[in-house]
């Protein structure tokens, strides 16, 4: 809010600037800026914004389930429209990209190899499309009462969860179409979604508050999306593109999903435990984005009301 | 600190004087002039060092002009909006009823608008459904309330934000300037519903253009122009500063002046003297025309605004012939108690909607002694402050 540099200066020098102001007897008595002790500066204390997260719960599943009836209301399709998306591209997929550039899938039906990581990326696409724009369509609705805003983008990111749900049935069919069973080692799985949700909330709530204060950016994020796709290991494996090492660690620094993705394919694929460096790696890098998107947003919340 | 006490210190609050939506460019430029040394913002405040401390069941009102500061003191309040210098201490739910869309999301029903507003408010659900169909009966949308709030009418809209706002039992209710969209029976009852929340201990902050309501609901009020507290304090007091600097605004503005020309405007009691409550008062005007016309002249007295207590016209077309011509008009009886008045006018050219020979307009002030106006019961709103001379006899049967 307080731009250091101009009004700093101009909280100095406010003494004779009254004094240039003697001419109007009724207006000298007044300031013409606050008092320098009572400017107000936003505290980011990240335990009692979480508290306050908390007991806000309730509204956040109210807006979640909001979005998702408003959604499933409009579309013809209903709950199939959150199957649809990944289904189509699975076929696209299997039919088109695999039958051009041969991927090494380890022996697993491609159809299944892909689908395991169109999950996790529809996940992340549909929550940093939706949420990303939530604060900027939920105006109305954030300039009426106060809450925490983040609930906006958070209940965004539940509405894709739900639909990661529903999409996941299809794996139910496709399993014993493509006659292969998915190995034990599956139990990882919730570890595994949790670096994909913290790495995900991260980048949603930056992106959503960044919209709030650039709004042309809007235009670039189905772009940014779709490149998105292929800077990340859906369609091909991971290993696929190099072999190097220290490669793949520095993609998944970038990328968390890169080790969500080659974990998932390691544990319920090929029934291995996921590769642990890989997914350490990935871990700290989601929550640095973590930390970073929720200070990030904290922080550009405070003047949010002012030009929404 | 008691639920439903707001205490704002010295809140001040500036905003961007190129209020358009920000792009990303906008925001380079900006970089770059800072990194040139260059401050390229440029501010206004909205808000100049304005307090407020109400305790629970105070009522408070913020009347003043358009782009006075009203709403952006009621945003600040209900913390949408964060003040840049000030300290503000609250405590208890909001309830607020700040846009005339009144917050409603058009692609849900009303009733799932009713829930999620109870939750935006704090309320878990089972509070909100033990008070559904009240909020449902007095918002009159018994048959409605399954459908689309986009299908409503504004009217609609507005009666179901106040009905969800007022009956979740806020510690503290925030109204702007939206009861205007109701029809007059529904404004009533609103004003009932504001009285008995009031009675329930919760604290009110109205904004209103409508003084009549305001000074029906509100026992304090504050006064703002241009970001400032003009004056802060009993209802009363506040409105007629507010309503003296309309009259004085108005009439700086205006020289009396149309096709014709209005001079020495005169109102006083036939003596030269106040006029008095129940006494006669006398005004004369000077109509200076370089035409002849055939006119029809209103006046009018009013508190300050346009709108008059009563009017005042001969009944007949005046001839007004180039030259000067000479009105007077004698009130035998002045209905009014004591206070300061204004003489607004217009001549016409035609019974009620020809050509402005003098548009509608302030032409003096005067005051009046006598008994002070009686003070209405809460929340019923007076439409002129008349007096009438009346005689009771209170026996026990």
């Amino acid at each position: 809010m307080l731009d250091a540099d101009g009004s700093d200066a101009a909280i100095v020098e406010m003494p004779p600037g009254e004094a240039t102001l003697a001419g109007a007897p009724e207006i000298h008595a007044r300031r013409s800026e606050p008092r320098p002790e009572i400017w107000f500066r936003r505290r980011i204390r990240p335990l009692p914004a979480l508290r306050e997260l908390w007991a806000f719960r309730e509204l956040t599943i109210t807006l979640a389930e909001r979005d998702l009836r408003v959604r499933y209301k409009q579309a013809a399709l209903g709950v199939a429209w959150a199957v649809i998306a990944p289904v189509v591209m699975m076929v696209a997929f299997t039919v088109l990209f695999n039958r051009f550039a041969k991927v090494d899938t380890g022996g697993v039906p491609y159809a299944l190899f892909s689908y395991l990581g169109l999950l996790p990326w529809t996940f992340f696409s549909g929550s940093v499309s939706n949420g990303g724009l939530s604060l900027v369509t939920n105006n109305e609705l954030l300039n009426k009462l106060y809450c925490p805003r983040e609930v906006f983008p958070i209940a965004a990111i539940a509405d894709a969860l739900v639909d990661l749900l529903i999409a996941s049935c299809i794996l139910l069919l496709l399993f014993p179409i493509t006659g292969f069973a998915p190995k034990a080692q599956s139990y990882y799985l919730p570890l595994l979604l949790i670096v994909m949700i913290a790495f995900t909330l991260g980048v949603t709530l930056a992106v959503s508050a960044i919209v709030v204060y650039a709004r042309d950016l809007r235009l670039v994020l189905p772009l940014a999306i779709q490149v998105g796709l292929f800077v990340t290991p859906v369609v091909y494996g991971a290993s696929s593109i190099s072999s190097s090492k220290a490669f793949l660690l520095v993609f998944s620094a970038i990328n968390p999903l890169v080790s969500v993705i080659d974990g998932m394919r390691d544990t319920v694929l090929s029934g291995v435990a996921p590769n642990w460096m890989l997914l350490g790696v990935g871990a700290v890098s989601a929550l640095v984005y973590l930390t970073g998107g929720f200070l990030l947003f904290k922080h550009l919340e405070t003047g949010m009301a002012d030009i929404a | 600190m008691l639920d439903g006490t707001i205490l704002a210190e010295e809140i001040w609050k500036r905003f961007r004087l190129d209020e358009r939506p920000t792009y990303l460019q906008d925001r380079i430029a900006g970089a770059r002039d800072r990194m040139r040394g260059r401050s390229g913002d440029s501010w206004r405040w909205a808000l100049n060092d304005v307090s407020l401390r109400a305790q629970p069941g105070e009522s408070w009102a913020l009347v003043g002009a358009n782009g006075a500061g009203k709403s952006t003191l009621l945003k600040i309040i209900s913390r949408v909006m964060y003040q840049t210098a000030g300290r503000l201490e609250m405590a208890g739910r909001v309830g607020a009823l700040i846009e005339v869309r009144a917050g409603l999301t058009p692609l849900l029903t009303g009733r799932e608008n009713i829930y999620l507003t109870g939750s935006i408010m704090g309320l878990p659900r089972r509070e909100v459904a033990r008070r559904f169909d009240e909020i449902v009966e007095f918002a009159e949308l018994e048959k409605a309330v399954d459908r689309q709030v986009k299908y409503y009418s504004s009217g609609m809209q507005m009666r179901l934000g106040f009905s969800v706002a007022a009956h979740l039992q806020p510690d503290i209710l925030l109204v702007d300037e939206v009861l205007a969209v109701g029809d007059a029976s529904f404004q009533q009852r609103c004003l009932d519903q504001i009285r008995k929340v009031l009675n329930e201990g919760t604290t009110l902050l109205f904004v209103s253009h409508d003084l009549a309501a305001v000074e029906a609901t509100c026992a304090n009020g504050i006064w703002l122009h241009n970001g400032e507290a003009q004056t802060a304090g009993p209802i009363r007091e506040v409105l007629s500063a507010y309503r003296g600097s309309v009259e004085g605004d108005a009439k700086s503005r205006a020289d009396i002046e149309g096709l014709v020309r209005v001079s020495q405007v005169e109102a006083a009691a036939p003596d030269g003297g106040l006029a008095k409550t129940g006494g006669p008062l006398d005004v004369s005007l000077t109509v200076h025309s370089d035409k002849s016309y055939r006119a029809w002249i209103y006046l009018g007295i009013t508190e300050g605004a346009a709108t008059p207590i009563f009017l005042l016209n001969p009944g007949r077309e005046t001839m007004l012939e180039p030259g000067e011509t000479r009105v007077r008009c004698s009130i035998s009886s002045l209905p009014l108690p004591a206070g300061r008045y204004y003489l607004w006018g217009g001549i016409y050219r035609n019974w009620t909607q020809g050509e402005e020979l003098i548009g509608w307009q302030p032409l003096t002030e005067f005051d009046a002694y006598g008994p002070e106006l009686d003070a209405a019961p809460r929340a019923v709103v007076r439409l002129s402050p008349i007096h009438v001379d009346s005689e009771w006899e209170v026996d026990a049967a």
